[in-house]
């Protein structure tokens, strides 16, 4: 008989970890943040990480990974041919109203980009430009709003339920708010240096102070959680010292973070700016998606009693 | 409804009775009986604490439901409608209670190999949907009492509208002191406790 079954099994009374939410939805999460940070750092600051085929890198990477983050979604759930459906309770549900941002901004910034597709020379759909025109920052305004929803949305799933303490807090939307920049830029940094071109001294100063809003937003959580008494406190410790406490010390804490603040400081002193710009780079994306993984496999529900 | 602790001796008979009542699928129970130890030794007792879906006034799993698959009765009771759920599971995460369940068909209660019961629960739930206690609809509608309540042999199951003053779960709640269960959460329960 299987587990679960009262005849062989105890039902005790304890904290009991989630178990729904795994590494395809700490890839969603990491995806879709990426993508509309990237896409909003272009938009509000003109960051570029380079052009393919005469479209702006930032947006077909940005489009591409809130892609990849809506396929991961769809394809996890029970019953994918009814995703539709998903759209339909955004009064209520986070999900849904993160879905039907996920499709406003995949196709607006779609239509936004295409026209200045360029094949052997040639701009086909140049005639779709927006221009200038006054519902052009109308829509604009609509991908942007949209982008940014994407990127706090799963947090604010994870902060409204009352079900996991740990998960309560207003903090976590705020961390994968500032995890996301920090990341976007920190890939635009590696790009820029990639390129062989200067990194402009703000792009630094922007990302080291985005890494500090993560490092405190994080220490913070951990503070509040552990002066929530009971399974919040029971989280916050299996972070720093139980199973996950290497992926969180290590992963987060030190390579996430820390590490990637030095490295910045080394790219504006001006000493191996190659390596410790790629470096910012790419830690920043193994922080950020650890920063989501570690807080959903510390979920824990408090039991009833 | 009302849950008398005192009078819980850890039988699982509403455990099963539920199970056979709605063909529940493997590894899917509506109504557990959990287990505390409390005291200190020598003076330690063990408690037995049965559940089910609080059938919460504010319930945190209909918010969560992306697609408004789960709705509330007139009588406050909150179901999933299968046809619509298209399995986020985000209603499993927001239960403060684990009161939702995923059901997910990877075989029958003893495996690959299938009994009788797993072909009716096959007909009766569709995989890949959240699903969870009902209150036994089919049968209050009857005007008989969900299976947990009729089967408890010891009666801590006391099951009855809450909105009438004079109602035995109402008088229970009242003159013991009932406690919701995880107050914290914000539910406001339908289920009480009493001990």
């Amino acid at each position: 008989m299987r587990s679960g079954s009262p005849l062989t099994f105890s039902f005790r009374l304890e904290p009991k970890p989630q178990t729904f939410w795994h590494v395809p939805h700490a890839v969603w999460f990491f995806a879709m943040g990426l993508g509309s940070a990237l896409y909003l750092n272009r938009l509000l600051f003109g960051i570029e990480l380079g052009q393919v085929l005469g479209l702006s890198l930032a947006h077909v990477l940005g489009l591409a990974l809130v892609a990849v983050g809506g396929l991961i979604l769809i394809s996890d759930l029970g019953r994918p041919e009814r995703f539709w459906r998903a759209l339909m309770n955004p009064r209520h549900s986070w999900i849904s109203v993160g879905a039907i941002c996920d499709f406003l901004f995949l196709f607006l910034d779609s239509l936004y980009i295409l026209p200045d597709l360029t094949l052997q020379g040639r701009q086909p759909l140049a005639s779709f430009a927006w221009g200038d025109a006054w519902w052009s920052f109308v829509l604009h305004g609509i991908a942007a709003a949209s982008a940014f929803i994407i990127i706090v949305y799963p947090g604010l799933v994870l902060s409204f339920s009352p079900s996991i303490p740990f998960w309560n807090t207003t903090l976590i939307p705020l961390q994968f708010l500032f995890f996301a920049f920090a990341s976007a830029l920190g890939m635009a940094v590696a790009f820029q240096a990639a390129r062989g071109q200067a990194i402009p001294t703000t792009w630094l100063v922007g990302e080291a102070l985005l890494l500090c809003v993560c490092l405190l937003l994080v220490v913070f959580h951990l503070i509040n959680a552990y002066q929530v008494r009971g399974t919040a406190r029971e989280s916050a410790r299996r972070l720093l010292r139980g199973q996950w406490a290497p992926h969180f010390l290590g992963g987060v804490f030190v390579a996430g973070l820390v590490l990637p603040l030095a490295l910045v400081a080394v790219a504006a002193n001006g000493d191996a700016v190659l390596m410790a710009a790629v470096s910012v780079g790419v830690l920043t994306q193994v922080g950020n998606f650890l920063s989501k993984f570690c807080v959903l496999k510390v979920g824990l529900y408090p039991p009833i009693f | 409804m009302v849950l008398d602790i005192d009078r819980c001796v850890g039988c699982y008979a509403c455990t099963l009775a539920c199970k056979v009542e709605n063909n529940t699928p493997p590894g899917i129970w509506y109504a557990p009986v959990f287990e505390k130890e409390v005291g200190k030794y020598p003076n330690v007792k063990r408690l037995f604490i049965p559940a089910l879906c609080n059938q919460c006034k504010d319930a945190p799993c209909m918010t969560a439901c992306p697609t408004g698959a789960i709705y509330k009765r007139e009588d406050g009771i909150v179901l999933v409608n299968e046809d619509k759920c298209c399995g986020t599971r985000a209603c499993v995460a927001a239960c403060p209670y684990g009161a939702m369940h995923f059901y997910e068909d990877e075989g029958g209660e003893y495996g690959e190999q299938l009994i009788p019961l797993d072909s009716l629960t096959r007909e009766k739930y569709t995989s890949g949907t959240a699903q969870k206690c009902t209150f036994c609809t089919h049968r209050v509608d009857q005007g008989l009492q969900p299976a947990c309540v009729e089967t408890c042999p010891t009666e801590c199951r006391i099951f009855g509208d809450l909105e009438d003053l004079d109602s035995a779960p109402s008088r229970l709640i009242r003159n013991r002191n009932g406690e919701q269960p995880r107050p914290e959460a914000g539910t406001d329960t339908s289920v009480w406790y009493v001990r």
